[in-house]
């Protein structure tokens, strides 16, 4: 019952109900001889010697309750820890790995389907698209001849010189059957374009003997394309290898001793438009100590650490003229 | 002497954690205002440890897609980068609070002028930081945000050398240096907040003006050892100050993740998502704007075609007076109301800086003639003067409430309603003019609501009559205190529920952000139960903020 006291005609309140119960707690606890209230010391230090009394004495905060507070305190601490557990999965990089390679639609920079009839026959500039990973280039080459006319190219049978094996290029494809792609990644020590790059028939000649890096072309590959009866090249400048273009880049000079992978294109001939559906030959990357790679193009799908799989789309850059300098 | 006891003992005496040198803290000072510094650091440490979770996925050489791989593949990648914007804006808005809070306190007087200084510093430190952070993001909006930032220091030609020293290559999408001046800004803000925390520990914090009215506010030695110790009393309080702003941090961005096709006008403050990148056709159609907190540049952009005079406006007059105003502000008066050309001064800084945000964020682009520009800027100078000349320090306490006539009901009736269309004016016409005539008649019903709440409210009759101080001498707080014991057992079950939802959240995907949000309240009420635990442990029941 609150304590109260009427002054004129209205009611005021003194204290509260439980204000007058804890005041009649508090002298009780006051008086009992085991607990008594030292007034002395009160003079001395003033109310936070009673504060720290009542807290001590009078219902406030005790040892075991204190306890239990603080037993919630590192319960509800304890139990975010375990609920920051899962979020520490963000520490883990995500490892992209394709199960199967796309069928991916050639775009253009702005996003535009790229038509195989417009692609330029023997462009010297570097034509590459991701694929079936990003951060794996592969050439786009529409071939010609001397005279840059579109050529068809064959079916044809490409041999591993490492391994011996062989497997079956299917050929170009377009509306002249004259377009093919490789694997940009230069089979014998990885590198990538510029260094590794296509030459067109105007530039496999003696004046690139001396031209500047990465233009170059050693005399034995030039050697090998007259044996070979190829007017155009594909060559690494960073060692020398050579390969063919117009035989599902099998190898013409060392030091590479494995053919550039072929990416499996499809021409839909009412659109025009070009799709990569797959790859064939080695694995872009060796497997192994020894460097001997699988025979099997999935089987870098697999372990592939480089990059996500590219879609349903990829884009075709033709941004680098490499002869551009020289 | 139980187990816990002992370990605790052990670790606190090798610590010393009874006396450390912090700041020992009077009663009344358990109060959030007086501890706006420490929610800056919070937001701060949680962007430090988020940015550097990000730094591990980062790639300054694609920073669109490596924006969105962060937020598409990496585990609970859009969790952190989304609560890493967020915490850059936290610690901005609580930055500004900190600033203003300490400049109508008087806080930048002798002798704390240094640590006025570091922390303005700070504050242009963590704009800039977080204008590079915001470009790392490559989206067309950052583009855009670069190319004007760029575009404004070209056209003083003796200013363009930094440019490179800047930007470097960001045109050619190269991000490196970008991210390379992002780390160290936030460095040098690490740095000068060393400086800023110990000497503000040092001086100690700024006593109430009931206490030291007057220049120098510090607590003398002797009266200074008698607070509270920092251990353990103002660590509980801090940690949960520091978890409910982490809470926040996290639980805002993420839950506005599943917002979908905000307003435009709404999109600075609430989108943590990034725009499209710059070279897709999208990005054509989006309306381009600086990051929120520099939209009040943006504006003053289309006040003048002179960029040595917007720099003026806009970042030199404002940063060249808050670094100097503890030189000008010389007088020994810490109330705002003694010194009211300088509280002036801050209301008119305050105001216009919100106003000419929320301008740009509007009218993006739109030129204003200096007509327009002498109405919007004039009226609240005209109505802070006017407000200021009239008002007195409060000295005594015993106020006399004062009947209404009728005559003044009317009046006030008649300004709400004015209020109220004002604002309706302005959600649909959002212009310059509709702002200020709702501001003004705003601020007309704020002060005549203040005078009516009190006949309102009271149940005093309306009559003049002294009103008698009522002294509720509460000699407890033991009810409340049982309240806030059942609270913390209920918050406990709570937090045990949550944490074991989260558990089942998909790391990546529609669903991943849920994590941010429950994570974000599991923080918020850590910090409520600890909140609650000094609140039954070490509230004194005389405590009274002041």
């Amino acid at each position: 019952m609150p304590l109260k006291f009427r002054l004129g005609n209205g009611e005021k309140g003194v204290l509260r109900t439980s204000d007058l119960l804890f005041i009649q707690k508090m002298l009780k606890t006051m008086r009992n001889p085991k607990t008594r209230f030292d007034s002395r010391e009160f003079v001395e230090k003033g109310e936070d010697y009673l504060f720290n009394y009542v807290g001590k004495n009078v219902g406030g905060v005790d040892e075991g309750r204190r306890n239990f507070l603080k037993g919630i305190v590192i319960g509800i601490a304890a139990a975010t820890v375990v609920g920051v557990v899962p979020g520490l999965r963000v520490l883990v990089p995500p490892v992209q790995q394709a199960s199967g390679f796309p069928k991916s639609l050639l775009t253009d920079s702005s996003g535009n389907p790229v038509k195989a009839s417009s692609v330029p026959v023997n462009s010297p500039i570097i034509m590459l698209f991701e694929y079936p990973l990003t951060g794996e280039p592969n050439f786009l080459i529409n071939l010609g001849d001397k005279d840059n006319n579109p050529v068809a190219i064959a079916p044809v049978e490409v041999t591993v010189p490492q391994t011996g094996k062989s497997y079956k290029f299917p050929g170009g494809v377009g509306p002249k059957n004259s377009i093919v792609a490789y694997s940009a990644i230069c089979q014998h020590l990885g590198c990538t374009p510029p260094y590794i790059h296509f030459y067109p028939p105007n530039y496999v000649g003696p004046s690139q003997l001396t031209a500047p890096e990465p233009d170059t072309l050693t005399a034995q590959a030039l050697l090998a394309a007259k044996q070979a009866n190829v007017p155009a090249l594909i060559h690494c400048d960073c060692h020398g290898s050579t390969y063919d273009p117009y035989r599902g880049a099998a190898v013409l000079t060392g030091p590479t001793v494995r053919p550039l992978p072929a990416v499996l294109l499809e021409w839909d001939n009412s659109t025009d438009y070009l799709y990569a559906i797959g790859a064939i030959g080695v694995a872009t990357y060796p497997e192994g100590a020894d460097g001997t790679p699988s025979q099997d193009p999935n089987s870098d799908l697999n372990t592939s650490q480089f990059g996500s799989s590219v879609g349903d789309k990829t884009q075709l850059q033709a941004s680098t003229n490499p002869f551009s300098g020289s | 002497m139980s187990g816990s006891k002992r370990i605790s003992g052990w670790f606190s005496e090798r610590l010393k954690l009874e006396d450390l040198p912090f700041f020992k803290t009077p009663d009344y000072m358990y109060h959030v205002n007086e501890w706006l510094g420490a929610l800056v650091a919070a937001s701060f440490i949680y962007t430090i440890i988020s940015g550097l979770i990000l730094l591990l996925y980062y790639n300054p050489e694609a920073g669109y897609q490596s924006t969105e791989a962060i937020i598409q593949q990496v585990p609970y990648g859009s969790v952190v980068l989304y609560s890493h914007l967020y915490g850059a804006y936290a610690m901005i808005i609580l930055a500004y609070v900190h600033m203003f809070r300490n400049y109508f306190a008087g806080a930048y007087k002798r002798p704390r002028e240094l640590l006025w200084i570091l922390g303005v510093l700070m504050l242009v430190l963590t704009l800039g930081a977080s204008f590079l952070g915001y470009s790392l993001i490559g989206d067309a909006l950052a583009v855009s945000a670069v190319d004007v930032g760029a575009g404004i220091i070209t056209s003083i030609p003796q200013l363009s050398f930094l440019i490179p020293i800047i930007f470097g290559n960001y045109d050619t999408g190269d991000y490196e240096r970008v991210l390379a001046m992002h780390i160290i800004l936030v460095a040098l803000i690490g740095l000068l907040f060393v400086f800023h925390f110990f000497l503000a520990e040092q001086y100690g914090m700024m006593p109430s003006r009931k206490v030291k009215p007057k220049v120098p506010a510090v607590y003398t030695k002797e009266e200074w050892s008698r607070f509270n110790p920092w251990w353990p009393r103002n660590f509980v309080y801090m940690s949960s100050l520091i978890f409910i702003t982490w809470g926040f941090i996290l639980a805002v961005p993420n839950a506005l993740a599943y917002l979908n096709g905000l307003p435009q006008f709404l999109n600075p403050f609430m989108n943590p998502k990034p725009a499209p990148p710059p070279n897709s056709p999208a990005a054509a159609h989006i309306t381009t704007y600086p990051p929120w907190f520099f939209l009040f540049l943006y504006k003053i952009a289309d006040f003048t075609s002179d960029v040595v005079v917007f720099l003026l406006i806009g970042v030199i007059i404002p940063l060249v007076y808050l670094v100097l105003v503890p030189f000008i502000d010389r007088s020994d008066e810490l109330h705002p109301l003694r010194r009211k050309v300088f509280t002036g001064i801050g209301i008119l800084m305050m105001t216009y800086l919100i106003q000419t945000s929320l301008w740009g964020d509007l009218a993006p682009g739109v030129e204003v003639s200096v007509k327009e520009q002498v109405v919007a800027y004039l009226i609240p100078a005209i109505i802070v003067a006017l407000g200021l000349t009239f008002m007195k320090p409060l000295e005594n306490q015993g106020k006399v409430i004062k009947g209404t006539s009728p005559l003044t009901s009317i009046l006030f009736v008649i300004v709400a309603m004015l209020f109220a269309g004002a604002w309706v004016e302005l959600l649909q016409y959002p212009s310059a003019f509709t702002f200020a005539v709702t501001a003004f008649f705003g601020s007309l019903f704020y002060l005549g609501a203040k005078e009516m709440s009190k006949v309102v409210l009271t149940s005093v009759p309306n009559r003049a009559l002294p009103e008698t101080r009522q002294a509720t001498v509460s000699t407890s707080n033991e009810t409340k205190k049982k309240f806030a014991e059942i609270l913390m057992s209920l918050l406990f079950i709570l937090v045990v529920i949550l944490v074991a939802q989260m558990w089942t959240i998909p790391p990546t995907g529609y669903a991943s952000n849920l994590f941010g949000v429950d994570l974000g309240l599991v923080f918020l009420m850590l910090g409520e139960a600890i909140s609650l635990y000094h609140y039954v442990v070490y509230k004194k029941p005389n405590e009274v903020v002041e």
